[in-house]
C-alpha cells in the first residue's frame, strides 16, 4: 500500500508514445473459419449436384445446367480454400509472436498442417477432409483468442 | 517519461519509466542509433520515443520503431527536423531489474 503510494508520487507525468497506427486487433480467424466452412458446404453442394446429374439425361439442358452449378461450386471451393490458406498465412506471419510460440510450442505444425489440409480440400472432394480443415483451423482460432485474453462475446 | 506502445520493443516495453535529457542535443545533433523523444508529426501533442534510423544530407532525421512490424514512423510520416527534437532518451529507472542506461 504504501510502495503503491511511493511509487505514484515518483510515476513520471508524461508519457511518450513508441506508437503504431496499426492495431494488433485488425487481425482476427473469422476469416479463416468463414473460407474452411465455405469450403465444406461446397463440397456438400458439389456432392448433390453430382448425384442430380446421374438423374437426369446425358447431353440434355438438364445435364448442362447441372455440370454449370457443379463446376461453379468447385470453382468457389478452390477460391475458399485458397483464401483460406492466406487468412492463416497473415495470421501465422504478422500477427502471432515468439512470446506466443513460447506458449504454444505446437503453433508452426498447427499451421502448418491446417495450410496442408487446405490443399487436399481442393484436390478432393471430400465431406471428412473439409470437416478435418474447419477443425484445424478452430483450433489455430483457439490460440489466437487465447492470446487475446478470451473471446469477444 | 512512462512508454506507452509496442513499437520499441524489444529495447523498451510499454510501461518502462524513462529519463530524458532534454538538454543532449543543445551542443550536438542526433546521431543514427541514438533514442530520441520528438513530437508526432501529425499531431504535434503527442510525444514519440523511436530511434535514429539515418541523418540525411539536410540534417533531417529518419525515424524507426525498433519493431518494424508494429511501428508507425518515418515510412509514413518522413523525415523529422533535428530541430523538432525534444531530448534523448538514456536511462530506464523501471523496472528495477533493466535499471540502467537504454540504448
Amino acid at each position: 500500500m504504501l510502495r503503491e503510494r511511493i511509487l505514484a508520487a515518483l510515476a513520471p507525468r508524461r508519457t511518450v508514445h513508441a506508437h503504431c497506427d496499426i492495431p494488433c486487433g485488425i487481425y482476427d480467424p473469422h476469416g479463416a473459419e468463414i473460407a474452411a466452412k465455405t469450403v465444406s458446404k461446397m463440397v456438400a453442394l458439389i456432392q448433390d449436384g453430382w448425384a442430380e446429374g446421374g438423374r437426369v439425361e446425358p447431353g440434355s439442358q438438364a445435364d448442362l445446367e447441372v455440370r454449370n452449378k457443379v463446376i461453379r461450386c468447385v470453382k468457389v471451393k478452390e477460391e475458399h480454400a485458397e483464401l483460406c490458406k492466406r487468412e492463416l498465412q497473415v495470421l501465422w506471419s504478422d500477427y502471432f509472436k515468439p512470446e506466443h510460440l513460447e506458449k504454444h510450442p505446437d503453433l508452426h505444425d498447427r499451421f502448418w498442417k491446417a495450410l496442408k489440409q487446405a490443399g487436399k480440400c481442393k484436390q478432393s472432394v471430400d465431406a471428412a477432409a473439409a470437416a478435418e480443415l474447419e477443425a484445424q483451423v478452430a483450433r489455430i482460432a483457439d490460440v489466437f483468442w487465447e492470446t487475446k485474453g478470451g473471446r469477444p462475446s | 517519461m512512462i512508454v506507452v506502445g509496442e513499437s520499441m520493443r524489444p529495447t523498451l516495453e510499454p510501461g518502462d519509466w524513462l529519463l530524458v535529457d532534454p538538454d543532449a542535443y543543445q551542443r550536438r545533433a542526433p546521431r543514427a542509433r541514438e533514442l530520441i523523444v520528438a513530437p508526432d508529426p501529425r499531431d504535434p501533442a503527442r510525444v514519440l520515443v523511436k530511434r535514429v534510423a539515418a541523418v540525411d544530407l539536410d540534417g533531417r532525421l529518419l525515424l524507426a520503431g525498433d519493431d518494424r512490424e508494429a511501428s508507425t514512423d518515418s515510412r509514413t510520416f518522413g523525415a523529422v527536423e533535428a530541430g523538432a527534437v525534444q531530448g534523448r532518451a538514456w536511462f530506464r529507472v523501471r523496472p528495477l531489474g533493466r535499471f540502467g542506461p537504454v540504448r
